[in-house]
């Protein structure tokens, strides 16, 4: 909740006004809209998705819906964390749309039957590229943008469980990725 | 007790109590190892929330614009198809059973009909020429923008009008569909200008 305060700060100091434009429909309230929020939702975007490409469509097609239904936004809760799950949703559904899960235990078990060969160690932002898209969405999801498992769970269509068990799957990769790994 | 796995260390950190989670907690206090681990998966969920934040290559709003005016001409032309419809169906009902107290001018229904109409063949010809995928140069570009936002702004005008009273509203709405058809007629002249430029 406090990552969702801290982002609304992005707004210009006329918040207000320019959500009033937006609601309107005057295209420079959508553009003042934009640029408040094109960089957290690329990150967001970025951090799920495979390639650099998905995650710009997806950040298109997040403010291509924030256009169309920003009149659904009640003002009852933080703009960010509105137009968050609208970007955490175009996210996850392109990953569905490419069938990238479809791959996620072959991949996994690639990358990690070669991590183990080569005991490389590496920085924390390879080893986040490393992970299967399920399991950097899910680390991502929870550990940053702070979504419950519930949550996750509705937004990728599987059980709070499957998430638990995502988070501690990438846990125990990273933490061996990045040579953190203790003898008990 | 063993080591706790790293599941476990994980679900403690999530809020509430889940079961197992009392005795977690306490091998954690008493366990070096564990707080260790412990500590590190917090330094590492602290790292991963550090991590510098990732920017877009291209500026892709005038492509979310390009987008959004032309999903918003098409509701308008859909709506102008609707509005039209029920204008001729007041016309007829209002014939048909001459009980009208404050009489439409049918000659201004009929012109308002006349003037969505040629609106909406100009927005058809303007989506033939998929001015969203066009590549326009910076003077041309600015020009149908500038009209774009005038329609825009016609088009908002349009749905303030729907508020007013039944006379009012036909008043004002032929004068602003009259507008429209003009900024479209204009923004025609500009794609075609494009287009003959480029020998297209």
């Amino acid at each position: 909740m406090l990552k969702a305060l801290t982002m609304d700060s992005y707004l210009p100091a006329d918040a207000k006004t320019v959500l009033a434009q937006a609601k309107a429909g005057d295209p420079a309230g959508f553009e003042a809209l934009y640029r408040a929020f094109e960089v957290p939702v690329y990150n967001l975007c970025r951090r799920i998705c495979r390639t650099a490409e998905d995650a710009e469509d997806v950040l298109q097609e997040t403010f291509l819906e924030i256009c169309r239904s920003i009149g659904q936004y009640r003002e009852d809760g933080s703009l960010w964390g509105w137009i968050r799950t609208i970007a955490a949703s175009k996210a996850l559904m392109r990953l569905r749309r490419n069938k990238y899960r479809d791959t996620d235990e072959l991949h996994d078990e690639v990358v990690a039957n070669r991590r183990e060969d080569t005991h490389l160690r590496m920085d924390l932002e390879a080893a986040l590229e490393r992970l299967s898209e399920t399991s950097r969405a899910v680390v991502w999801l929870h550990d940053v943008e702070g979504y419950t498992h519930e949550e996750i769970a509705v937004m990728m269509g599987k059980t709070p469980s499957f998430s638990k068990s995502q988070l501690a799957r990438a846990h125990a990769r990273l933490r061996r990725w990045l040579g953190e790994e203790v003898a008990a | 007790m063993s080591h706790l796995t790293l599941e476990q260390l994980v679900a403690l950190r999530e809020p509430g109590a889940e079961p197992g989670t009392q005795a977690a907690r306490e091998h954690l206090n008493e366990c070096g190892g564990c707080r260790a681990e412990f500590e590190r998966l917090h330094q590492r969920v602290a790292r991963l929330k550090s991590l510098p934040s990732l920017r877009p290559t291209r500026d892709r709003w005038p492509a979310v614009r390009a987008r959004f005016e032309s999903e918003r001409r098409a509701r308008r032309l859909r709506r102008a198809g609707l509005v039209g419809l029920a204008a001729a169906a007041s016309v007829a009902l209002a014939v048909a059973s001459k009980r009208v107290y404050q009489p439409i001018p049918v000659a201004t229904t009929a012109e308002l009909s006349e003037t969505m109409a040629r609106s909406r063949a100009l927005e058809a010809a303007i989506d033939r020429y998929h001015p969203e995928s066009r590549v326009l140069d910076d003077h041309t570009a600015r020009i149908a923008q500038e009209l774009e936002d005038r329609i825009a702004a016609v088009d908002r005008q349009l749905e303030i009008t729907d508020l007013m009273d039944a006379n009012r509203r036909q008043a004002q709405e032929l004068n602003l569909w009259r507008e429209r058809v003009g900024l479209l007629d204009a923004l025609v002249d500009v794609h075609l200008t494009r287009a003959s430029n480029a020998g297209l």
